[in-house]
């Protein structure tokens, strides 16, 4: 469970969100939509405590805000997984290795790490591309590979933070679709776009966020 | 053990991954580290010549006319005790005699009827001392004795050298903190180098749930490897400057230069390991803040 109370957060240059009151169930799926610079990426740092409320607090399972210590952070943080737009790949290592550092961090052996790496990547349609450096991979190859990165720890939230902002529309539907697949499975997905057309219909909760201001529908 | 076996990895493959940093780092270490460790060289053999020249200072104590030969025995015993003496030996009339004869060629019976020679004393003082010797204290307690009529030593020639001596150590250690301090920055800012061209994997960790011992465990590892690597270059180099060197020296002026190859490297590596650990420490734990 996702709770936001009255979180507010101000940057030093302007903008931010104020006073949001939100609260995200353990198996939700759930868009944020609006405008580029309206506050959606604010709204998601604080959820995964890369930026604290000035005002208000967050609470993400146990862990709250306003109590949490630094040096518990990581570990909420191994209960979310995180889609950003610009993939956050690294470059200098495989698409095996790439995935397998989410599982090092947490202390996977390494043959439970060989057996998950290569069953999320077949669950995205990337098996066989192991060896394959990112730059070999198309946009929307890096974005599954991502959803991979996410998905291989098995965590309770995925945050998809633009996911779709560099893909082409068929690819964009996709992914959607594999985050629909996931949230069956128990994850709650919190999803992040401007773009409306891509999300309509589909009869999941839509959140809108104006000016750092959330209203829900 | 397996995240252990990761991290270690990483640091290795970090060494290839950023071969220019690398680079950098290992032939900053290796300079300092062989500038270093010729003043540990050079410190050693100083001292090495300082406890020769101790070897050499000695105090000349005469005693008084008519004083038991007994007493002299007993009083030459109490010198033995006084801190900063190393060793004593008892010159008799006779000995003189002989002294005389082995220094002249004649008797000093056949030219003055009698030995008017006194009694005396050689007294040798500690070479081993890391800081100034002085030898005043040791001259002030001999002449204390009743029994002793004059005290000979080279009181100027012993001054100077000391001091030279002490001036010296001085010298050498305030380079050698400084050339340490060097290498820490060095090592330090070469890892910040990597770092900030690495800031996108260290967001990637933090982002996966990535603890700041485990961010910053590949990079402390990556220093440590530099300085290992450093080390041993500069202590490869040394030794074989030190051999060759010390061939010439000896054949020129029968001085061999002391050193253990195993100690120095011993001595190199470890305190590769000390400063590169700090160095990185201070670099990653300044960006992660």
């Amino acid at each position: 469970m996702i709770r936001l109370d009255n979180a507010s957060y101000t940057y030093a240059k302007g903008s931010g969100v104020s006073n949001v009151n939100i609260t995200f169930g353990d198996d939700e799926f759930a868009f944020i939509i609006g405008p580029t610079g309206s506050g959606k990426t604010t709204l998601l740092r604080m959820i995964y405590m890369d930026l604290m409320p000035q005002v208000g607090k967050v609470v993400v399972d146990k862990y709250d805000s306003s109590k949490i210590k630094p040096r518990k952070i990581p570990y909420l943080r191994r209960k979310i997984g995180m889609v950003f737009q610009n993939y956050h790949l690294l470059e200098d290592r495989n698409l095996f290795d790439n995935i397998a550092l989410s599982l090092h961090v947490i202390g996977f052996s390494t043959n439970e790490i060989i057996d998950r790496v290569t069953e999320s990547l077949e669950e995205v349609g990337l098996g066989g591309k192991e060896d394959r450096y990112p730059e070999e991979l198309s946009g929307g190859e890096q974005q599954r590979a991502c959803v991979a990165r996410a998905l291989v720890k098995e965590p309770d939230i995925i945050l998809a933070d633009e996911p779709t902002g560099n893909l082409d529309p068929v690819t964009s539907f996709e992914l959607i679709k594999l985050f629909e697949e996931v949230n069956r499975e128990g994850t709650a997905v919190i999803m992040a776009s401007h773009d409306y057309n891509l999300i309509k219909g589909r009869g999941h909760r839509i959140v809108e966020i104006q000016d750092g201001t959330v209203r829900q529908s | 053990m397996d995240k252990m076996m990761f991290l270690l990895s990483e640091g290795v493959k970090n060494l290839w991954r950023h071969k220019l940093t690398a680079f950098t780092a290992i032939f900053s270490t290796f300079l300092t580290l062989s500038v270093a460790g010729s003043l540990m060289i050079v410190g050693q053999n100083t001292n090495k010549v300082i406890e020769y020249l101790r070897g050499k200072y000695k105090i000349e104590v005469f005693f008084n006319e008519n004083v038991p030969d007994k007493q002299i025995a007993t009083v030459v015993e109490e010198f033995n005790k006084i801190n900063g003496v190393r060793s004593t030996t008892l010159i008799s009339r006779s000995d003189a005699g002989k002294i005389f004869k082995s220094q002249f060629g004649e008797n000093i019976l056949d030219i003055v009827g009698y030995n008017p020679l006194p009694v005396s004393c050689v007294v040798n003082v500690v070479t081993f001392q890391n800081d100034k010797m002085n030898v005043m204290p040791i001259v002030e307690r001999i002449k204390s004795f009743p029994e002793v009529d004059e005290v000979l030593y080279q009181g100027r020639l012993i001054y100077r050298i000391e001091t030279y001596y002490q001036k010296f150590v001085q010298v050498m250690t305030a380079l050698l903190i400084l050339v340490l301090v060097i290498t820490v920055l060095i090592i330090s800012n070469t890892v910040r180098l990597t770092i900030f061209a690495k800031h996108e994997l260290i967001q990637a960790l933090q982002l996966i749930g990535a603890t700041r011992s485990f961010v910053k465990a590949p990079f402390v590892i990556e220093g440590v490897l530099h300085g290992l690597i450093g080390a041993t270059l500069a202590a490869i180099l040394l030794i074989a400057g030190v051999e060759v060197g010390s061939d010439l020296l000896y054949s020129v002026s029968k001085f061999k230069i002391q050193y253990s190859p195993f100690v120095l490297f011993g001595i190199l590596s470890s305190l590769s390991i000390v400063i590169s650990f700090l160095g990185s420490s201070r670099a990653i734990s300044r960006f992660l803040k």
